[in-house]
């Protein structure tokens, strides 16, 4: 079922995506608003992001093999990953807006900021559902469903993941192209 | 009875008539699809009426024969769809490419529509001349038209006269307009543009060579001053209210065209975009109180007296 | 009888919630029967709201130059209206239908999420909520359903009509997407043993196929809604033509969801009549495999047609080409399907119930709305017929001519099923032909319109020919059709207290619902047949020519009966 909604919101951030790389080329060129953003600082919050994903994994094969406290440990370090990676995308907005580049800026503005604004978003919802997740597998609220609680958990923050490959992609590494 | 059929018969001869080119194609093309239309109606309604008719349960064994499909005859009511609209197809790319005249990139437009809400903004790059909501034709040219919005979206449209474009702001749209014989054939604004989207009419009169080249020499003209005092008044008015801020008249210091251009509004035969026929009395209603004439219209209620109204009124009648 | 013992339930017992019955036990419910049910019944409030706005515009429209609505009350009212009766009544329909009947039909007791369908269903009714909020809050959005940037933008719209109307369907989006969720997952984890994914009753298919269609076109209607929402909130510059922004891109995105959209609208209606029809033929429906194909065409292609809406928009001859290409190309499998409905009579042993007519009526209409179609995919007679009253001919040939339609066969179909009464044929009949002569004399009269060239979205018309003459037929007409409604709901009332008894299976039909009891227990089923064809209850009552025995013979030469 997870696979079908991430699907269905794959399909929100495909639009998004579109609207993004039309209006980061007006007239057919990149937008001179895009040289400021910072592709270096974003590259190793990214990988953040990426290692979280391993992280879970883990997580999930502790889980399986009913190793709780694994589990739990594993989950913290992939909420730990994925929160620096948040922290990272608001210094990046902070930075931006200091230098007076914001979502009414100019059309790369608005398309830049709601891309990446709703991964941001995708990826906050995903922390706070992990971090119950792990909670309530950890006080043993769940019966054996928690298995499979963790495992959709599991595919919707692969899925973030994902998203943020091709956002960075398409905005980051199109920024230096 | 006899009235109603030829009622009938009027309209679709109306219907597949064409004043020009432009819609000759379309007309045609338009009639070969109603006739395929009505082909495959009637064959649905005969197998929909006869089968409820003739297989009705008072005639039939209660059980009938337990048939779930007949794989050839379903193959050949896909096969023949596809081959009709395959047909369809090529017809439609014919008559776009013939449509879709192509001009030079750089090719000088004949007339350059500008729409607003609610009103349209017309002008003649080749001659020089703005006016508005009244366009001027010679019959017989195929003329070529820039067509843009300043503000929201709009849509040119005279039925007669050939396809719809839209008016896009941020988008430059190209059509051909072009009329068999001159006449009068009216058009309306067709994509919604609010609150008086449906007071945004046209008027295209199409005129012969030479009395087309009499009304483009007659537009060149600067109005000659006012010469009876109440006319005076109302010029004077003109340009010390705030109408100068927006309208423009020829000749004047008031050249601004956020609202239609005035220069020769007297000579035209409709006001608001064809809302009213233009003389004197609805002049004089308009000025009263805009609003209540156009709700949505973008003229403020000015609150002008009735001298004032009187005056300005005079003016612009005499402006022909 | 032969039944196997197989219960079709969770090893956990149901999340449903008992706080003994009233209201309270409504709201708190997770029980699909009765969402269901809370689907249907909000579609018909919401449907009279629609229906006087309906109305109103009628008045206001029967005389030229007539005064009965200013402008700015004639815009909000027609925005709303077409808001309401797609996103309120035909959806709430094809879910409410869904989500009772899903689960029956595959012998399941329950939706794969009942909780979801709960919020699912809560949401949706709170976007409706929102949406007629604004009427209070500064006015209600006056826009189109569609909303065209820029006029949507703040700058040209400040009051916050258009926000409501963002906000409700974002909210509505949503509930409608936990639907689509909850249909997949249940189609394809509960169905009854045997019953295999090409043995589903045609109703649940055509569902389970919408809500792929409903999962990829609403999340795109989101990111366009999110766009308008934070162009006139925070000063975005997506559709602001005059820093940048691109009016065109709001239409290709609006049209990306829009096209699937009415597709999801047409589907249900299509499933619905797929299991009329037969039932009232006494045989099964012709041609199984190509109607279940042919749904399956129609989501891909419905993909891939949206921009037949901005022909005029002067975007190339060889995008309009493309788009026209596959326009007609989609026409195709549409058509097929009225094909195999129709020769499903053939051969059979048709019974006139209402809930027949109304399937039949559906066919007839459909055609005409999607010969219509057919038309605008030509795309010079396109630029002459968009935005004119052929277009809204069209749209309610298809929508009311094909969905609603298709809602009242499903409704006379299964009202005995829902609540085990009857309703009563004789003023069915009354409502049908009232319905189906008010609809074609209302709307048919469009299509001069139209072709006399007068546009759509109007408050008001000038007093050319025939135009006064034809809007004033279509307004006496609106009033005859709108008493079939009146007739509807005196039915309905009236069949819920005093009905004949309907027992499990009035109509003798096939599918597996009609085993339950009517109406259903709250766990539907104790027990189900091992299904070995895609009519259980119909091989389970005739043991002699059970389909799977007749499935199994070698080929013969299927014709037509005589």
């Amino acid at each position: 079922m997870m696979y079908f909604f991430v699907a269905s919101e794959a399909f929100f951030f495909l639009a998004l995506i579109i609207a993004y790389v039309y209006y980061s080329h007006p007239g057919g060129k990149l937008s001179d608003t895009a040289r400021f953003l910072d592709v270096k600082k974003t590259a190793i919050f990214t990988l953040f992001l990426l290692s979280s994903s391993v992280t879970i994994n883990v997580a999930d094969n502790r889980l399986k093999k009913g190793n709780h406290k694994g589990m739990v440990g594993w989950m913290v370090a992939t909420i730990i990953l994925g929160l620096v990676f948040l922290i990272g995308q608001s210094l990046e907005y902070a930075h931006l807006f200091e230098i007076d580049i914001t979502i009414n800026k100019n059309v790369f503005g608005s398309a830049f900021f709601t891309l990446t604004g709703f991964h941001g978003l995708h990826v906050l919802i995903g922390l706070i559902v992990l971090s119950i997740i792990a909670y309530l597998i950890y006080k043993d609220k769940f019966n054996k469903l928690g298995t499979s609680a963790l495992e959709s958990a599991s595919i919707y923050w692969h899925f973030v993941d994902a998203v943020w490959i091709v956002v960075f992609s398409v905005v980051y590494i199109g920024s230096i192209i | 009875m006899k009235d109603f059929f030829n009622a009938i018969r009027h309209f679709f001869e109306q219907q597949f008539t064409s004043s020009s080119e432009g819609a000759y194609d379309i007309n045609h093309l338009f009639l070969q699809y109603l006739i395929l239309a009505a082909v495959i109606f009637a064959i649905v309604a005969f197998m929909v009426i006869a089968g409820a008719l003739k297989y009705h349960s008072k005639k039939r064994q209660e059980v009938p024969k337990q048939v779930s499909g007949h794989k050839t005859l379903e193959i050949t009511w896909t096969v023949l769809p596809l081959i009709a609209v395959t047909v369809f197809f090529f017809l439609t790319l014919k008559v776009m490419k013939k449509i879709n005249r192509p001009f030079k990139k750089d090719q000088k437009p004949d007339i350059e529509i500008i729409a607003h809400q609610f009103w349209w903004d017309m002008r003649y790059p080749k001659y020089g001349i703005i006016t508005a909501n009244e366009l001027h034709i010679p019959a017989g040219e195929k003329l070529l038209m820039r067509i843009q919005s300043a503000d929201v979206i709009h849509s040119w449209w005279v039925p007669d006269l050939g396809r719809k474009t839209d008016a896009v702001p941020g988008h430059i749209n190209h059509s051909w307009i072009d009329a068999d014989k001159p006449g009068v054939y009216k058009g309306t604004c067709s994509e919604y543009c609010g609150a008086e989207h449906a007071w945004m009419r046209i008027k295209v009169v199409a005129q012969t060579r030479e009395d087309f080249d009499k009304w483009v020499e007659h537009q060149k003209q600067i109005p000659p001053a006012p010469t009876d005092s109440v006319a005076r008044e109302g010029a004077k008015m003109f340009q010390s209210m705030t109408c100068a801020n927006c309208h423009a008249i020829a000749g004047t210091p008031a050249n601004a065209h956020i609202g239609p251009d005035l220069t020769h509004v007297g000579s035209r035969t409709t006001i608001l975009s064809g809302m009213l026929t233009n003389n004197l009395e609805n002049m004089k209603r308009w000025l009263t109180n805009p609003q209540k004439v156009k709700e949505g219209a973008h003229m403020p209620n000015f609150m002008l007296t009735k001298d004032q109204v009187n005056a300005l009124s005079t003016y612009l009648e005499e402006l022909k | 009888m032969n039944l196997r013992i197989h219960i079709p339930e969770a090893t956990e017992p149901l999340p449903s919630i008992r706080t003994g019955n009233g209201l309270l036990q409504w709201i708190s419910s997770v029980d699909h029967k009765q969402i269901g049910i809370m689907y249907l019944w909000t579609a018909m409030i919401f449907f009279v709201i629609g229906f006087v706005e309906a109305m109103m515009m009628r008045i206001q429209l029967a005389r030229p130059e007539n005064s009965f609505l200013s402008p700015e009350a004639y815009n909000q009212i027609f925005s709303m209206h077409g808001t309401t009766m797609i996103f309120l009544v035909l959806t709430p329909i094809a879910i409410g239908f869904a989500t009772y009947f899903i689960p029956l039909m595959i012998g399941a007791n329950e939706m794969a999420f009942p909780r979801l369908n709960a919020f699912s269903f809560w949401i949706f009714l709170l976007g409706g909520i929102i949406l007629y909020f604004s009427y209070f809050a500064g006015g209600a959005p006056n826009v189109g359903w569609f909303s065209y940037a820029p006029l949507s933008e703040k700058y040209y719209n400040f009051t916050p009509g258009v926000d409501y109307w963002a906000l409700s369907i974002l909210l509505m989006g949503i509930g409608t997407i936990g639907a689509a969720l909850n249909f997949i997952v249940t189609t394809l984890t509960m169905r009854a043993k045997g019953m295999a994914i090409n043995q589903l009753p045609l109703f649940v298919w055509m569902i389970f196929v919408n809500a792929f269609l409903i999962l990829s076109a609403f999340p795109v209607l989101n990111a366009g809604l999110v766009m308008i929402l934070l162009d006139r909130q925070l000063d975005a510059h997506f559709f602001t033509t005059s820093t940048g922004g691109s009016a065109i891109l709001w239409q290709h995105v609006f049209w990306v969801f829009g096209h699937p959209e009415v597709y999801i609208l047409a589907l249900p209606a299509f499933g619905i009549v797929s299991e009329v029809i037969p039932v009232f033929s006494r045989k099964p429906i012709f041609g199984y495999e190509f109607i279940a194909a042919s749904s399956v065409a129609i989501v891909l292609l419905s993909f891939g047609v949206w921009a037949h809406h901005m022909f005029a928009v002067g975007l190339g001859t060889t995008f309009g080409a493309f788009f026209a290409a596959t326009s007609m190309l989609i026409a195709v499998p549409t058509g097929v399907k009225i094909f195999n409905w129709a020769a499903t009579m053939w051969g059979g042993s048709v019974h006139y119930k209402t809930a027949m007519l109304f399937a039949l009526a559906l066919l007839i209409d459909f055609t005409i709305g999607g010969l219509e179609g057919v038309g605008f995919a030509i795309v010079p007679v396109d630029w002459r017929l968009t935005d004119t009253y052929f277009v809204v001919a069209h749209i309610h040939y298809v929508f009311i001519g094909a969905a609603l339609t298709g809602g009242f066969a499903g409704a006379y179909y299964w009202f005995p099923k829902i609540t085990g009464r009857m309703l009563s044929e004789k003023l069915g009949k009354w409502h049908f032909w009232i319905f189906f002569i008010g609809f074609n004399c209302t709307f048919f009269v469009f299509h001069f319109l139209g072709m006399l060239g007068m546009p759509r979205r109007v408050f008001t018309y000038p007093d050319l020919p025939y135009l006064g003459s034809l809007n004033m037929f279509s307004t006496i007409s609106a009033g005859v059709f709108g008493i079939s409604f009146v007739l509807f709901f005196i039915n309905i009332f009236w069949s819920l207290r005093h009905g004949k008894k309907a027992g499990d299976n009035p109509w003798q039909a096939f599918t597996m619902e009609w085993l339950t009891t009517s109406p259903p227990q709250l766990k539907s089923y104790e027990k189900v047949p091992l299904v070995k064809s895609r009519r259980p209850v119909w091989d389970l009552d005739h043991p002699e020519d059970p389909d799977w025995k007749r499935n199994q013979k070698p080929k013969t030469a299927d014709h037509d009966q005589e």
